[in-house]
């Protein structure tokens, strides 16, 4: 356990990495929102796509803690079990913190009743909507979903290279397509749509998760084999 | 000294589809020694040492460090201490970054050599890693391994970029640490006469292969170089296994395999030849291509077999 | 220094030798530590601690524990006593031999000794016994 949190320790010494950068770029969203907010008359006005600003460096992050940290860890003669786990504490660290942030934005939003120009950053619609423990949850897991899906991906290119990477993508691409071509042809978008209606953000959330795990012990099993 | 074993490698072989990076390597090393793994470049070295700290994994054979494998066995790895010539690190970590990781996993990290070290390579401490100089960023791999004070110490090819101060400057740092603070250390490098005197023991590999694993006293002693007139000079090494020859008109200078008794020392005086020591570097070379030879001489004779085959045939 | 002529063990104890012989390292004197020789020559730290050794064992160098090696008493005697020995093949026999390569002959080789002697050797320090011809 010393040396897990070891690495997470080391993750977090370059503070911009983790911290810093995903300040900035949740501030400078956060900014650029609300001086759009001030010109736009109508209410309720919403964020759009900027609360998820941070998410796509997220994903970034994720791709980079396999290719640059995993290499150093290994020559610190870390285990890829430490390194494993240790990154995860990190990711999650981060993702809780960026979840808290949201929450207590949302509820300030919702106390100013949007800055007192009906102007939504933090509280994303849908998402958001429900107490303020389910907005904490789904939007950790939404997150940790995005540094795991960058992170994932990095493993399948370190391990199987250029041509792993494509086999992969090209078969989930097909998977999709394919998933999509049987619901249309089957006339069964009614009863998709229906089902996660059914089962809310929180189920959706759920979903979410169960794919970070799949994907995160994918990646474990993958880095186990994978060399610096 | 404890003559503990602390690396025990038998049968090791590595293959990658066709290529045979390590073929049937046995071979021990024992604690609080420095050893030198010389090679070529592409001989097996840092495949063997990269099996060794569980970076890479064998094909076949068993490998046992400080008496366990060292696949993901923290216990183990927590002990050893790799710096390879590729090293990367985390984008935009600066050396002092980098020492501050290094302090997170090895137990006995020395903060204060780190910096007096860092000083010595004229490392600039605050700069980023990806902006340093080839030598630098070796400096930075350097000063990690010796203040890293890891029971086991690889060091691979560490000093690619160093000019030769540089390089003296490791060696001298290396034996005074090694001195006051005794550990298992492993030396791979091309540059043989550079590093002979630092090396207790030596193994050398060629093609994936061990050809030579012995003392380094040893290995020095077993050959001797004579040199004088042609006619006189081969007389008197008659029935020796010759390694080298230098020629100048009819004087000629022969590295043979062997050592000299007293009597014969004398007889060599008396002859008005002189003997010399033959350099490691010579040595090493010299395997390196009887192997080489010995293995064109099995293809040079499986080649002429076919050729003989095929005419059976045709006539 | 340290070079290609023989083994390293046996050049540090050489050059160990060779200060005890000029005096350099009197008699009951501390001899630098086998971490000092090994840095200051550059060797490993085993190789100058086997030439260590080997002095210790010919009882030229011993140990004080906790302190560290020592010149032992009579040491630049028995080492004399030891050159004395090699004299004879190390100087003696190749001066012979060289001398009958050129055609020397002995008359003019001793005549060469004793001229060479009165020059290093004055007279009053001429301490060998059967008087050697002075012309």
């Amino acid at each position: 356990m010393n040396r897990v949190l070891a690495v997470s320790r080391m993750q977090l010494i370059n503070k911009w990495t983790f911290l810093g950068i995903p300040a900035i770029i949740l501030g400078g969203a956060f900014a650029l929102c609300l001086a759009i907010f001030t010109i736009i008359p109508t209410e309720p006005k919403y964020g759009g796509g900027a609360p998820f600003a941070p998410l796509w460096y997220f994903f970034a992050l994720g791709i980079q803690s396999l290719t640059l940290t995993f290499p150093f860890s290994l020559g610190m003669s870390v285990t890829r079990r430490a390194y494993f786990l240790g990154t995860y504490v990190t990711f999650s660290a981060v993702a809780l913190g960026m979840a808290v942030i949201y929450a207590i934005g949302t509820q300030v939003e919702l106390a100013t009743q949007g800055w007192g120009m009906g102007g939504y950053f933090f509280r994303v619609p849908f998402l958001f909507d429900g107490p303020w423990w389910q907005s904490l949850a789904v939007s950790f897991i939404i997150t940790l979903f995005f540094f795991t899906v960058g992170f994932w991906a990095a493993t399948i290119y370190k391990r199987w290279g250029v041509t792993g990477t494509l086999v992969v993508s090209i078969g989930l691409a097909l998977l999709v397509v394919g998933a999509i071509f049987l619901i249309t042809w089957g006339g069964f978008w009614g009863d998709v749509l229906g089902f996660f209606v059914h089962i809310s953000v929180l189920g959706l959330a759920g979903i979410l998760l169960l794919l970070v795990a799949a994907m995160g012990a994918g990646a474990f099993l993958t880095i186990r084999r994978a060399v610096p | 000294m404890n003559e503990q074993t602390v690396v025990q490698v038998q049968g090791l072989g590595r293959k990658y589809k066709d290529v045979i990076a390590l073929d049937d390597v046995s071979l021990e090393f024992r604690q609080d020694r420095i050893y030198g793994l010389l090679g070529r470049n592409g001989a097996g070295k840092t495949t063997l040492m990269s099996i060794l700290t569980a970076q890479g994994f064998p094909s076949s054979g068993s490998v046992r460090v400080f008496g366990e494998d060292p696949y993901e066995n923290e216990g183990v790895l927590r002990r050893i201490c790799f710096i390879r010539e590729s090293q990367k690190y985390p984008d935009d970590f600066t050396p002092a970054q980098a020492f501050r990781a290094a302090a997170l996993f090895f137990a006995h990290w020395d903060q204060t050599f780190a910096e007096r070290l860092a000083e010595d390579f004229q490392l600039p401490l605050k700069r980023r890693i990806k902006k340093l100089s080839r030598g630098q960023l070796s400096a930075v791999g350097i000063v990690i391994g010796l203040a890293s004070r890891a029971e086991l110490t690889f060091f691979d090819e560490p000093y690619l970029g160093l000019d030769a101060v540089a390089r003296h400057l490791f060696y001298d740092h290396l034996v005074k640490d090694f001195a006051e603070h005794p550990r298992t250390i492993v030396l791979s490098s091309h540059l043989i006469d550079e590093v002979a005197n630092l090396l207790e023991h030596i193994v050398v590999i060629d093609k994936g292969r061990i050809i030579m694993d012995d003392e380094a006293e040893e290995i020095r002693g077993s050959a001797v170089s004579v040199a004088g007139p042609a006619d006189v000079v081969a007389a008197f090494i008659e029935g020796y296994p010759v390694l080298f020859e230098e020629r100048l008109l009819n004087t000629v200078s022969v590295s043979i395999a062997g050592r000299l008794n007293p009597a014969q020392r004398r007889e060599a005086a008396e002859l008005g030849l002189v003997l010399g020591q033959v350099s490691l570097q010579q040595l090493v070379v010299h395997a390196s291509l009887s192997a080489q030879g010995a293995e064109n001489s099995l293809n040079d004779a499986a080649h002429i077999q076919r050729g003989a085959d095929s005419k059976e045939v045709t006539r | 220094m340290i070079d290609d002529s023989g083994p390293i063990f046996l050049q540090i104890a050489a050059l160990i030798e060779n200060d005890i012989v000029s005096g350099a390292l009197p008699e009951e004197s501390q001899v630098p530590s086998t971490n000092e020789f090994a840095q200051y020559y550059r060797i490993n730290p085993a190789t100058a601690a086997k030439g260590v050794n080997t002095l210790v064992e010919e009882g030229i160098l011993y140990k004080r524990r906790g302190i560290g090696m020592f010149v032992a008493a009579g040491a630049r005697d028995k080492l004399l006593g030891r050159r004395r020995e090699h004299f004879t093949a190390q100087f003696v026999e190749p001066l012979c031999l060289e001398a009958g390569k050129l055609g020397i002959t002995r008359a003019e080789l001793v005549a060469m000794l004793t001229a060479a002697l009165d020059g290093q050797v004055p007279a009053e320090q001429d301490t060998s016994t059967q008087g050697k011809a002075r012309t």
